[in-house]
């Protein structure tokens, strides 16, 4: 076992030193990889499994961060007492990383090519054609087709997942022992993920490659790792084979983990017949955006035809009562469906009728008063609350502008409000800043039922969440779902989500509703070539799946 | 009860009422807002409280150093330079607040509206900004005073037309920024109007960078007005300002150096205060910046 042993950290202690306390982030972790070896490290966000790894490569900022102790023996050395130097002669050239966001982590201005080339010629003196003609290589390697013309492009010219195989091409050009990849396909849709991992595995596997694999997505470890540790708030709780630690987790934690991945489907039975009356009825809508063309395009010319994506001759209905869930991935229109329902982009043409009125045809005013009865959650609880407002100003302000309340009263209701979503009164005075993810989303929902609307449009409310508060919120609406008796549209690209909640789904691609069905049929028994490639790319936890080791 | 008693106090926006609790915690900001109060009572309390008068003169006496009689000593024409600097505070420190104000009430408005409504309004908005960003300010100023002669309510008014032009641009690019936000779409869908979007969700937010700007303001257009008094808008002789204190200053600085040591000194110690308390005020009006 120790023989093969390529990476061994100790008891490593990592603090952070700031005016408001010093905070452990990292409190004794041990771990060893060895070479081949795939480790998934998991945890939910603030567990330090980022933080861990950065700081085997000195890339923690210190200050505020400090390596309070510990060791990490890698190739003979301990790349904790290491300098700048020595560290960067490790990074790239020993460990490649690949970040989160392949948005971010490729220089915008500078061509794939020359990132490549940089990158290589930084740890292997060589020139310039030679360089070329491996990058290139490297390139075709991670599955860019046309590679010697597209290594001219410049970041943004690629898609997502594309860029993610460009950042694993970059990270194992110099040939690496060791790859750390932290969350490199959260920021991916689901059929890209499925295809980053193969290439990530199929790299690890022809070049005896070992990896650390951050992710807070259990199914994507379950697919990729031999090993499995898990984190919770600095500490490792578990770590083992990933069958004992799937199959037979020691830790509540792990346990609670495992219990918060929806395999399920709904906990019961739909409410709605087919029978109930129409709600919402959406008939050949069209939207469509922009490209902006400059000053005197806009000004002088307005017919140039520059609009791009957008969404086609939607046809829909939704019925009373009803959770209708609404997949599809990045691009495919399904927020821009939620947003020309609510009313917030301008729609091209087509009718949205609730209980029988088109909101397209409402005037400003008009629409103003109609907005109380449809209301939306958003994706980011970070970016959906107004930084600068109280729990109390912003549940009071549509209560005090649609007249719900008066001054006297408004504190009631909110406090009614704060009741309902499991929000603690005490904090009715604080800050968004000062509140978790999962709290501000209650903060987001309880502002949404403020003025009892009775459709709610539900843009990814749990995708920004971890796996455990995302089970609470989700169990949160569906609560709400039936006390307050409403109707939703819940939009995401997680196909477990919808399946625990939604009655009913339609699936959107590039536009279009490709697919529509009762959950359970369009699970099992999926008519359309894009429901089946997306329900093929979830990654399953091996208790759910038997034969996802390979 | 304790809650009652908060609810009364509602009725603003609980925004206000936290900035000014975080700020009256800031030592360096609750510094520089006194020393401001103080030398607004000075320049208030002036005709009163000074020692001599500013327009009278000694010719015997000259340019003379400090002393016990002119502490901070007299002018070429033998004039008290403490009192010309008292009277020089009531124009500079008036035209510096309210040129500002002005700058800042334009500008706030015309950028938030321009960056929020966006589309073609915003683009015309932006060019007329543009157009008068282009204009020669200096014939602008001449064209000013030979038709409407020379007045203090005209200088408020050329300082103003200048000052907002910045203003906008600053706040047109933040607002583009926070408009993108989800909550200004929540906002949308809850059904307020444009103003009172505006009004609660944009400008709170835009706040921090307004406040800098406003402090970088105030001393720049302090110094504008000697500019503009010497091309003959503004004040005249023998009437004083820190502006044209310090440009007289500038002058013999070699020969008398207390007669540009002393309003400088003035002027750099109100700048000094307006920065302490623009800081204290943005991070005042940021809830983000306080843990407790």
């Amino acid at each position: 076992m120790s023989a093969d042993v390529l990476l061994s950290v100790k008891h490593l202690r990592v603090a952070f030193h700031t005016r408001n306390g010093s905070m452990l982030a990292v409190d004794d972790v041990s771990f060893e990889l060895s070479a081949g070896q795939v480790l998934g490290i998991v945890g939910e966000s603030g567990s330090g499994k980022s933080v861990a790894c950065y700081s085997l490569l000195g890339l923690v900022p210190t200050p505020p961060g400090k390596i309070e102790s510990g060791s990490a023996h890698f190739a003979g050395q301990d790349l904790l007492q290491l300098n700048e130097a020595g560290l960067r002669n490790i990074r790239g050239n020993k460990i490649g990383m690949v970040f989160q966001d392949p948005m971010t982590s490729l220089n915008p201005n500078m061509r794939v090519i020359d990132q490549l080339i940089e990158s290589l010629r930084q740890h292997q003196p060589m020139d310039k054609k030679t360089a070329r003609s491996k990058a290139i290589a490297a390139l075709e390697e991670v599955g860019i087709h046309n590679a010697a013309q597209r290594a001219n492009d410049y970041p943004h010219q690629f898609s997502g997942g594309m860029r993610q195989r460009v950042m694993i091409a970059m990270a194992l050009i110099a040939e690496p022992e060791i790859l750390i990849a932290d969350e490199p396909t959260t920021a991916l849709d689901v059929t890209v993920q499925a295809q980053i991992l193969a290439l990530i595995k199929k790299a690890q596997v022809s070049r005896k490659l070992a990896v650390i694999f951050i992710t807070h997505d259990l199914g994507v470890a379950a697919q990729i790792a031999d090993h499995i540790l898990v984190m919770q708030q600095g500490r490792v709780v578990e770590q083992g084979p990933k069958a004992q630690v799937f199959e037979r987790p020691q830790h509540a934690y792990t346990q609670k983990l495992l219990a918060a991945v929806l395999t399920s489907a709904k906990p019961y039975p739909a409410m709605t017949e087919k029978t109930d009356p129409v709600f919402l009825q959406i008939k050949h809508l069209y939207t469509r955006f922009y490209q902006p063309r400059g000053l005197f395009a806009s000004l002088f010319n307005r017919n140039l035809p520059g609009y791009a994506k957008g969404i086609n001759d939607i046809n829909l209905t939704i019925h009373k009562g009803e959770i209708l869930g609404l997949v599809g991935e990045s691009g495919s229109g399904k927020s821009t469906l939620g947003r020309s329902i609510m009313q917030l982009v301008d729609v091209h043409s087509g009718e949205v009728l609730l209980q029988g009125r088109d909101l397209c045809q409402l005037s400003a005013s008009e629409l103003k008063g109609a907005r109380r009865h449809f209301q939306m959650i958003f994706q980011d609880p970070y970016a959906s609350l107004n930084p600068r407002m109280t729990v109390f100003d912003a549940l009071a302000e549509p209560l005090l502008t649609h007249g719900f309340a008066d001054r006297k009263t408004v504190l009631e209701q909110v406090h009614q409000l704060m009741d309902d979503v499991g929000l603690d009164r005490r904090f009715i005075r604080k800050y968004p800043h000062e509140f978790s993810g999962g709290q501000r989303q209650r903060i987001a929902i309880a502002r949404a039922l403020a003025l009892k609307p009775k459709l709610i449009i539900a843009d990814e409310p749990v995708s920004a969440l971890d796996v455990t508060i995302r089970a609470q919120i989700l169990a949160l609406l569906l609560e709400l779902t039936q006390k307050h008796q409403l109707t939703v549209l819940f939009i995401s690209h997680d196909m477990s989500v919808v399946r625990y909640l939604c009655d009913r789904i339609v699936v959107m691609n590039q536009g279009q509703i490709v697919e529509e069905g009762d959950t359970e049929t369009v699970f099992t028994a999926p008519q359309h070539e894009y429901t089946r490639t997306l329900l093929a790319a979830i990654p399953q936890l091996p208790s759910a799946k038997a034969s996802v080791s390979d | 009860m304790h809650e009652l008693t908060m609810m009364q106090q509602e009725e603003g926006s609980s925004l206000g009422r936290d900035a000014w609790l975080r700020l009256r915690k800031n030592k360096a900001a609750m510094l520089g807002a006194t020393i401001l109060l103080l030398l607004i009572l000075v320049a208030l309390l002036t005709p009163w409280i000074a020692p001599y008068s500013y327009h009278q003169q000694n010719l015997l006496l000259g340019a003379s150093p400090p002393s016990a009689e002119h502490w901070l000593g007299t002018d070429v024409l033998g004039r008290d330079q403490l009192t010309r600097i008292m009277y020089g505070s009531r124009v500079s420190l008036m035209v510096g607040f309210i040129a500002t104000a002005v700058a800042l009430i334009i500008g706030v408005l015309w950028g938030a509206v321009a960056g929020f409504l966006g589309g073609r309004v915003d683009a015309v908005m932006m060019r007329i900004v543009d157009v008068l960003y282009a204009l020669p300010f200096t014939i602008f100023i001449i064209l000013l005073t030979v038709i409407f002669g020379s007045s203090m309510l005209l200088l408020f008014l050329a300082i103003g037309a200048v000052e907002w032009l910045t203003m906008a641009r600053i706040v047109r690019g933040q607002v583009l920024t926070i408009k993108r936000q989800e909550f200004i779409e929540a906002a949308v869908s809850m059904g307020l109007s444009r103003w009172q979007i505006i009004r609660r969700h944009i400008i709170p937010n835009v706040l921090g960078p307004i406040i800098v700007y406003t402090t970088l303001t105030i001393p720049s257009v302090i110094l504008l007005e000697s500019f503009l008094s010497f091309l003959g808008l503004g004040i005249q002789p023998p009437q004083s300002s820190w502006g044209s204190l310090i440009s007289a200053g500038v002058d013999s600085m070699e020969e008398y150096p207390w007669l540009l040591l002393f309003p400088a000194l003035v002027l750099s110690i109100t700048l000094f205060s307006l920065n302490f308390l623009g800081d204290g005020l943005r991070d005042a009006l940021d809830p983000r910046t306080s843990k407790d």
